[in-house]
C-alpha cells in the first residue's frame, strides 16, 4: 500500500498539478502576448495585470505539491 | 519546519536500506534541512522552545546584519552629504526603494497609506532579497571542502558543525511562516487604521446580502484569512528549497553513475556532460527566481493590505 502510494500515488498527483499550473500559466501568458501584440503601447499595463493571477496560480499549483510531499513524508 | 523536519526524521528513522552506498535522497534532505542535531551553538531548551543557535538562525542573523549595516550606513553617509545627489551604491538603493515605492506600494495601498506601508514593504523585499540571494551562495559548501583538504579540523569543532546543512534562511519554512504572520497583522492593522476595529471585520463580508448566504460566507472568509499567508509561507519556502533540491539531484548523478558501473569515469563523463550544464542552468535559473520570489512576497502583501484599505463589495 505504502509503495502503491509512493511510487504511483503521488508521482501521478505531482504530474497532475504540473499539467493543471502549466495550463493555466500558458493560457495567461498567451493572452498576454496576444494582448500585446495587439496594443504595444499597454505592454506595461497588460504585463502587470497578468503578474498577479500568475502569482496566485503559482502559489496554489506550490501548495498542492507541498501537500502531496507531505502525505509522501506522513504516509512512510 | 514540517516538511523539513519530518522528512529529516523519517530519513534518519529508515533502515539503512542502501547499505554504506550513496544515497542521494539522505544527501540532499541533509544538505536542505535544518540540523537540529547539529547546532553551532548549543543553547538549553526553555519552555519546550530550543534555543540553540541552528545554521538557518545563524543565516537569518548574517543576513539581517547585512542589511542593516548597508542599508543604515549608506543612506546615513548620502545624508551627510553638502548636495543630496546619490553615487554609488545608493543610487541602486535609491532605484530600489523608488520602484518598491512607485510600482508595488503606491498602485495596492492607495496615495494616501503609502507612506505608512512602504517601510514595511520595502523592509520585506531586501530582506527576503538578500537572504535568497546569500542562500544561492555555496559558502558552506566550499567551507566544507577547505575543511576536507586543507584545514583538517577536528570531529567536534566549529567547522565541523557549521558544514551541516543548507545555507537559505528564507527555505525554511519557519521564517516564512514569520514574515507571514508579520503580513497577517498588517492586514489587521491597515484594516483597522482605514476603518476603525470593528468596521475592519464587519468589510471582511458583503454588506446587504439575504441571512443564509452569511452562513456560507463568513466561514469562508474566515478561512481566507489564514490561507493567503499560509499561501505566502509555502511560496517562498518551497521555491526556494525547490531550487536546491533541483541542483542537488541533478550534481548526484555523478555519485549514482560512478556507484553503478564501478568506475570514476562514468561518473565525472556524466557530471561533465549532463549535470554541470544543467546544474549552471538551474543556477542561472535560480537567480531569477531568487528575485522573482521576493518581487512576489512583497507584491502580494501590499496587494493584502491594499485589499483590507480599500474594501470592495
Amino acid at each position: 500500500m505504502t509503495g502503491l502510494v509512493q511510487f504511483f500515488a503521488i508521482p501521478f498527483g505531482l504530474g497532475m498539478i504540473v499539467i493543471g499550473a502549466g495550463l493555466g500559466i500558458g493560457r495567461l501568458a498567451a493572452a498576454a502576448a496576444d494582448g500585446i501584440a495587439r496594443q504595444p503601447n499597454a505592454a506595461d499595463r497588460i504585463t502587470g495585470a497578468v503578474n498577479l493571477p500568475l502569482f496566485l496560480l503559482e502559489g496554489v499549483a506550490i501548495l498542492a505539491e507541498v501537500f502531496a510531499l507531505l502525505v509522501l513524508f506522513l504516509g512512510r | 519546519m514540517w516538511v523539513q523536519e519530518i522528512a529529516h526524521q523519517t530519513e534518519h528513522a529508515a533502515p539503512e536500506a542502501a547499505g554504506e552506498g550513496f544515497n542521494a535522497g539522505k544527501t540532499i534532505i541533509e544538505h536542505i534541512s535544518n540540523p537540529k542535531d547539529h547546532p553551532i551553538l548549543h543553547l538549553p531548551t526553555i519552555m519546550g522552545i530550543d534555543f540553540s543557535v541552528t545554521k538557518h538562525v545563524f543565516m537569518l542573523w548574517f543576513v539581517a546584519t547585512i542589511v542593516f549595516v548597508v542599508v543604515t550606513w549608506s543612506v546615513r553617509r548620502y545624508l551627510r552629504q553638502e548636495r543630496l545627489v546619490p553615487s554609488g551604491f545608493m543610487n541602486g538603493l535609491e532605484a530600489v526603494v523608488e520602484f518598491i515605492r512607485d510600482q508595488i506600494a503606491a498602485p495596492n495601498v492607495g496615495r494616501k497609506w503609502v507612506n505608512t506601508w512602504t517601510p514595511l514593504i520595502l523592509t520585506f523585499f531586501l530582506f527576503i532579497l538578500c537572504a535568497n540571494a546569500i542562500g544561492l551562495i555555496p559558502i558552506f559548501d566550499v567551507l566544507g571542502l577547505l575543511d576536507h583538504w586543507v584545514l583538517h579540523t577536528g570531529d567536534h569543532s566549529v567547522v565541523k558543525r557549521i558544514i551541516h546543512g543548507g545555507t537559505t534562511a528564507t527555505a525554511n519554512f519557519n521564517v516564512t511562516a514569520a514574515l507571514a504572520t508579520i503580513t497577517f497583522g498588517a492586514i489587521i492593522v491597515a484594516g483597522s487604521m482605514a476603518h476603525g476595529f470593528f468596521k475592519h471585520w464587519k468589510n471582511l463580508v458583503p454588506h446587504g446580502m439575504a441571512w443564509p448566504i452569511y452562513i456560507l460566507l463568513i466561514p469562508i472568509e474566515i478561512m481566507g484569512m489564514f490561507v493567503r499567508p499560509f499561501a505566502l509561507t509555502m511560496r517562498l519556502a518551497a521555491n526556494m528549497t525547490g531550487g536546491h533540491i533541483a541542483i542537488l539531484a541533478i550534481l548526484s548523478f555523478v555519485f549514482l553513475f560512478t556507484e553503478m558501473f564501478h568506475r570514476a569515469l562514468a561518473g565525472i563523463g556524466v557530471g561533465l556532460i549532463v549535470s554541470v550544464p544543467l546544474a549552471v542552468g538551474i543556477s542561472a535559473l535560480e537567480i531569477l527566481v531568487v528575485l522573482i520570489q521576493a518581487y512576489v512576497f512583497t507584491l502580494l502583501s501590499a496587494v493584502f493590505i491594499g485589499m483590507a484599505i480599500h474594501v470592495h463589495h
